[in-house]
């Protein structure tokens, strides 16, 4: 690691050093790239509303979501329990506490960035900034105070926000969005989740553990669109267990305020007609997000935006103004934290006179339901849409001594192999853990490693990581814990 | 089973073209009985069997490249070929003995083909006459009595083998695939997607007759893949939802198409990266990428020489060096003989149709030899022209000894007779040479090739101490090898060894040519039609019968006025046979 930023010092341009720059967004986008600038010598301001850096993924996303979505986990365990001969009474939730311990966790990683920057003089500056030309930003700080500072460069990480259908719009707080939704003001009887992505079914999961009836809406044939459909059965049929009502190729056609609630009405060829209206306690729209490009004074500057929103860049990062970068969700898709943390930093590095550019050959996603899911690389949707030829080698976790263990055998890891070189092109886990287990699969296509490559690794025993051990033997027909030899 | 592979053909021959293949399955083969005709480089060669029995199966077919080693066919071991032997129809009873008692003196050196150790070879067990004819369910685990189908991989009509998954299975704790235990043709399927299914349930039958041994060995050759796209994904899907009780209408048709998104909605495609040009991931780790990319080599043009391609450090470093002697060499060094890149060709076919053919065997041998020949030899040629006035009355008052020798007096049987004595008297026309070593290598023997124009293209076969046959023999040997080549039969060996060469497109016509040295020989000699001319000969002009010699040779090691001397002695010897018995 020092030999590594011994090296990239030594390789900064003497001017590099002296560069003045500012990353407006204190995401995890925005802080990677701050804190990366100021370890190569650079002079830094890192601007975001917050007290401290975080951004949505800190205070309002993944960490919070993640907190709660622990709870949840540790509840229906704790019911499962009664399988095993332990058998615990019905918990007794103290929702005040559950957010201010969730709270606590928001509080002690935001402040340990608050730490950190001050440790690397990065300086922390809280308000909003406004262009007024490529190089210098209007800052309105957060006691009203303003200043206008010039710059050498600029790096935008204004991230997204939760999407909003106009149509279903609703002046009431029964109405949430994601940040809503992880305010946990109550539990509310019934949910009505309208999205049936990933932070729709993770909102949805921790509610319904929480003892709320959930309902989700998808307007699209299956959940999770854009995941392969072996991946995301597991997780369907458990989600229908807990759930009251998985609604696919249905949408929401109205919503209306109903007493203290809301009356939703439903849309869709295959609905039953008692299914067409009902009343929630509470509805969260998790339909997507959007991009945050409408910054104040951009007009001013030579970036360009495209017709969804997002700002457009090179390889490196880099505007259509040269002296502007920009990384994460306000570039574009996939919108998540990792993408954001490598983007800002391949920026830096492109400010600082490295010849580097943002083209992974894997970028994980995962999806932190119970049980979890997670692909990286090429899917099988992806192949069959591109006619592209793949063998795919599966490993059912039922054949897996620590999945059974754990009594959740329902898991999946398969590997997509190119027949011909043997490459591993493709990784996808469904099953607890899976979002952890996946880095090895982005690892291995990183490194281009062969399927031998990752059979001939040993793994550790007994654990779910054998399981991408095994389903690379299953590609040889010679897996240890499942006989299906290879046919010809 | 014993296994025939192609045996090894000559020097350097690796591979050849399957012409003619001259057995079928069932048919009995005996050791050195011929079994193909293969086309190499240069000829065409029938190759003899070295196994003998009935043979089971053919592994090539004609047209096909066979490389030596390659297995050809394979014969029915000792017992198969005994089999053939009982049967009286089909050879004569004491031959097909003798294959027999062939066979197994074959079979002997080979190992016995023994069952294999671990898992039993899954055909052997179909083999048994009493195979099941059905596919039952077999137990799936503890406590484990049922499933619903999610997904059949099969369907009537399918073969399968055994151990090929057929069906997806989820039972109360997973979704699992379930094995074929049999091997046949599927004839009717006894379950449907979504339906519950008990252990020992029949899942389909197979097809009446008892599958062939062929069959049951070969696996089908497009197995049903377990592969599960998103069409399987999406049946298990809707199967688990009708499993459900939910109805019909919400089962999820296949091919559906996606309904639009409205404009509000961003639907979430995790994975893909807006913004960035699509590019296929090169196998080479990030930091190899990013060394690529420091040093300004495009990772894409790598060629990785580790496994699977995979493209290491070194590779970039050994490219960006390639890429940098490469550019000085193209700058300073014209392109070395033999070793120079063919410019780039136009697109033919915009000014018309076109054919492309690909270039087998002889045509590309040619071509591949006669440009090393002539990026090698810095060629001359010299032009002479013989009085073959007497010559001729000579040639056809002995043409009909030859003829009952079984050859033909032609003018070229007599130029390897000139040309043998002319080449002991300037030993330098018969030599080769050795740059590497920078020596001269003079043969003591003379070896002439004779350029044959056959169909398959320019064929040289060999005629060997010319200088020790009279010209009726060589009459006769010409003759004998010029119908070798045009019916195929030339083999290899014929057409090695020569030290000189001699080409004559008199028959056709033309006045000179200049032929090209047969590398590594020095010089050739080409003959074109010889024609009445007016010759002026003591003070007046006669009619001469005038035969055009053309001396093509290698200056590196003749000199003019040496080639010059040659050509002068070979016309004079023409000029006058009886030089021949005092020098030659």
């Amino acid at each position: 690691m020092n030999e590594a930023l011994n090296q990239l010092s030594s390789g900064t341009p003497e001017s590099a050093e002296k560069l003045r720059i500012a990353v407006v967004g204190g995401g995890p986008g925005g802080y990677a790239a701050a804190f990366l600038a100021a370890d190569l010598g650079m002079q830094v301001t890192l601007i975001d509303p917050e007290v401290n850096p975080g951004g949505v993924c800190l205070y309002r996303g993944c960490i919070p979501s993640k907190a709660l979505l622990h709870v949840a986990k540790l509840i229906e365990e704790s019911q499962q329990a009664k399988n095993w001969g332990i058998e615990f009474p019905k918990p007794n939730i103290d929702l005040a506490r559950l957010r201010s311990w969730k709270e606590g966790v928001v509080k002690k990683l935001t402040g340990g960035l608050g730490l950190l920057s001050k440790q690397r003089h990065v300086e922390y500056i809280q308000g909003r900034a406004a262009f007024q030309g490529s190089t210098t930003l209007q800052i309105t700080k957060a006691d009203a105070s303003e200043a206008v500072l010039s710059f050498d460069r600029i790096i935008l990480a204004t991230g997204s926000r939760p999407a909003i259908i106009p149509a279903l719009k609703l002046d009431t707080p029964c109405l949430m969005d994601s940040t809503g939704g992880l305010n946990l003001e109550d539990i509310p009887g019934s949910l009505l989740v309208v999205g049936g992505g990933y932070i729709g079914l993770e909102l949805g999961s921790v509610y319904a553990a929480l003892g709320t009836r959930v309902t989700v809406v998808e307007m699209l044939p299956g959940l999770l669109p854009g995941a392969d459909r072996d991946l995301v059965l597991p997780l369907h049929k458990r989600l229908e267990k807990m759930f009251e009502a998985i609604l696919l190729n249905t949408t929401v056609a109205s919503l209306k305020e109903d007493g203290a609630g809301i009356r939703a009405t439903f849309a869709g060829a295959a609905l039953q007609e008692k299914d067409r209206e009902k009343v929630f306690d509470r509805v969260l729209v998790s339909v997507g997000r959007k991009p945050n490009s409408e910054i104040a004074g951009l007009e001013t500057t030579q970036v360009q935006v495209n017709a969804r929103g997002f700002i457009e860049v090179n390889k490196q990062l880099q505007t259509a103004d040269p002296s502007i970068y920009a990384i994460g969700d306000v570039v574009g898709e996939p919108m998540l934290a990792h993408k954001a943390m490598h983007e800002g930093r391949t920026a830096v590095e492109a400010i600082a006179g490295h010849k580097v550019a943002f083209e992974p050959a894997a970028i994980p996603a995962v999806v932190f339901t119970d049980p979890e899911v997670a692909w990286c690389g090429l899917t099988e949707t992806q192949a069959e849409k591109e006619n592209r030829e793949i063998k795919v080698a599966k490993f059912p976790w039922g054949a897996s001594g620590r999945a059974v263990t754990l009594d959740r055998p329902e898991g999946m890891t398969k590997l997509l192999i190119d027949p011909q070189t043997e490459r591993v092109l493709g990784v996808g886990i469904v099953g607890v853990g899976a979002g952890d287990l996946i880095a090895e699969g982005v690892l291995a296509i990183e490194m281009a490693a062969l399927a031998s490559d990752v059979a001939m690794t040993i793994h550790p025993h007994p654990t779910l990581s054998e399981t991408v051990m095994e389903s690379a033997e299953v590609f040889f027909g010679t897996s240890t814990d499942i006989f299906r030899p290879k046919r010809a | 089973m014993i296994e025939f592979k192609l045996p090894a053909l000559g020097e350097n021959i690796e591979q050849g073209d399957l012409v003619r293949l001259m057995i079928a399955p069932g048919a009995t083969v005996s050791e050195g009985q011929a079994v193909m005709e293969l086309e190499t480089d240069k000829a065409v060669v029938e190759v003899p069997s070295s196994v003998s029995g009935k043979v089971q199966e053919i592994l090539v077919k004609e047209g096909e490249k066979v490389k030596v080693g390659q297995v050809i066919f394979t014969v029915e071991n000792h017992a198969g070929a005994a089999v053939a032997a009982a049967a009286p129809k089909s050879a004569p009873v004491a031959s097909a003995q003798r294959a027999a008692s062939e066979a197994q003196a074959a079979a002997k050196p080979l190992p016995v083909p023994t069952p294999q150790p671990g898992p039993p070879a899954p055909p052997q067990r179909t083999r048994s006459t009493d195979a099941p004819r059905e596919f039952r369910l077999q137990e799936l685990g503890e406590n484990i009595s049922e499933g619903d189908l999610v997904r059949l991989m099969i369907a009537p009509g399918a073969k399968v083998s055994e151990g090929q998954p057929v069906m997806e299975l989820e039972t109360d704790k997973a979704v699992v695939e379930v094995p074929s235990s049999v091997s046949g043709v599927v004839a009717e399927v006894k379950v449907k997607e979504g339906e519950k299914i008990k252990v020992g349930q029949v899942i389909f039958t197979l097809q009446g007759s008892a599958p062939s041994q062929a069959e049951a060995v070969r696996p089908p050759s497009r197995p049903v893949e377990h592969v599960s796209g998103q069409h399987g994904a999406r049946l298990a899907f809707q199967a688990a939802i009708r499993a459900e009780g939910k109805t019909e209408e919400q089962a999820l048709p296949p091919d559906q198409p996606q309904p639009r998104p409205p404009a509000f909605s961003m639907p979430v495609q995790l994975g893909k990266v807006a913004g960035t040009e699509h590019r296929e991931p090169v196998p080479a780790a990030p930091s190899t990428r990013r060394l690529a990319r420091e040093i300004g080599v495009d990772i894409y043009a790598v060629k990785g020489t580790g496994p699977g391609g995979r493209i290491s450090e070194d590779d970039v470093k050994a490219h960006a060096k390639a890429l940098v002697t490469a550019g000085a060499a193209a700058a300073q060094a014209p392109p070395r003989a033999g070793h120079f890149i063919e410019p780039k060709l136009p697109d033919f076919a915009k000014w018309g149709k076109i054919e492309r053919v690909s270039m087998r065997g002889v045509r590309r041998k040619t071509a591949e030899h006669l440009a090393e020949s002539w990026n090698t030899i810095p060629h001359v040629t010299q032009h002479d022209r013989a009085d073959i006035t007497e010559l001729e009355q000579l040639r056809a008052r002995f043409a009909p000894k030859a003829e009952q020798a079984g050859g033909k007096m032609t003018v070229t049987a007599i130029a390897l007779k000139v040309c043998a004595a002319a080449l002991k008297v300037f030993p330098q026309f018969n030599a080769t040479i050795d740059m590497e070593k920078e020596e001269i290598i003079y043969k003591q023997y003379i070896n002439i090739g004779v350029a044959a124009d056959t169909d398959r293209g320019l064929l040289v076969p060999v005629i060997r101490d010319v200088d020790k046959k009279n010209i009726v023999e060589l009459a006769v040997e010409l003759s004998q090898l010029s119908q070798k080549a045009r019916e195929k039969k030339i083999t290899l060996a014929d057409m090695e060894g020569g030290t000189f060469t001699i080409t004559n497109l008199g028959g056709i016509g033309g006045t000179a040519f200049t032929p090209i040295v047969n590398h590594p020989e020095v010089a050739i000699l080409g003959l074109s039609r010889s024609r009445m001319e007016p010759e002026w000969i003591g003070g007046k002009f006669e009619p001469r019968l005038i035969l055009p010699l053309s001396l093509s040779y290698d200056h590196r090691l003749i000199d003019g006025a040496d080639a010059a001397r040659f050509l002068r002695w070979v016309a004079e010897a023409f000029e006058q046979p009886f030089l021949l018995s005092v020098q030659g």
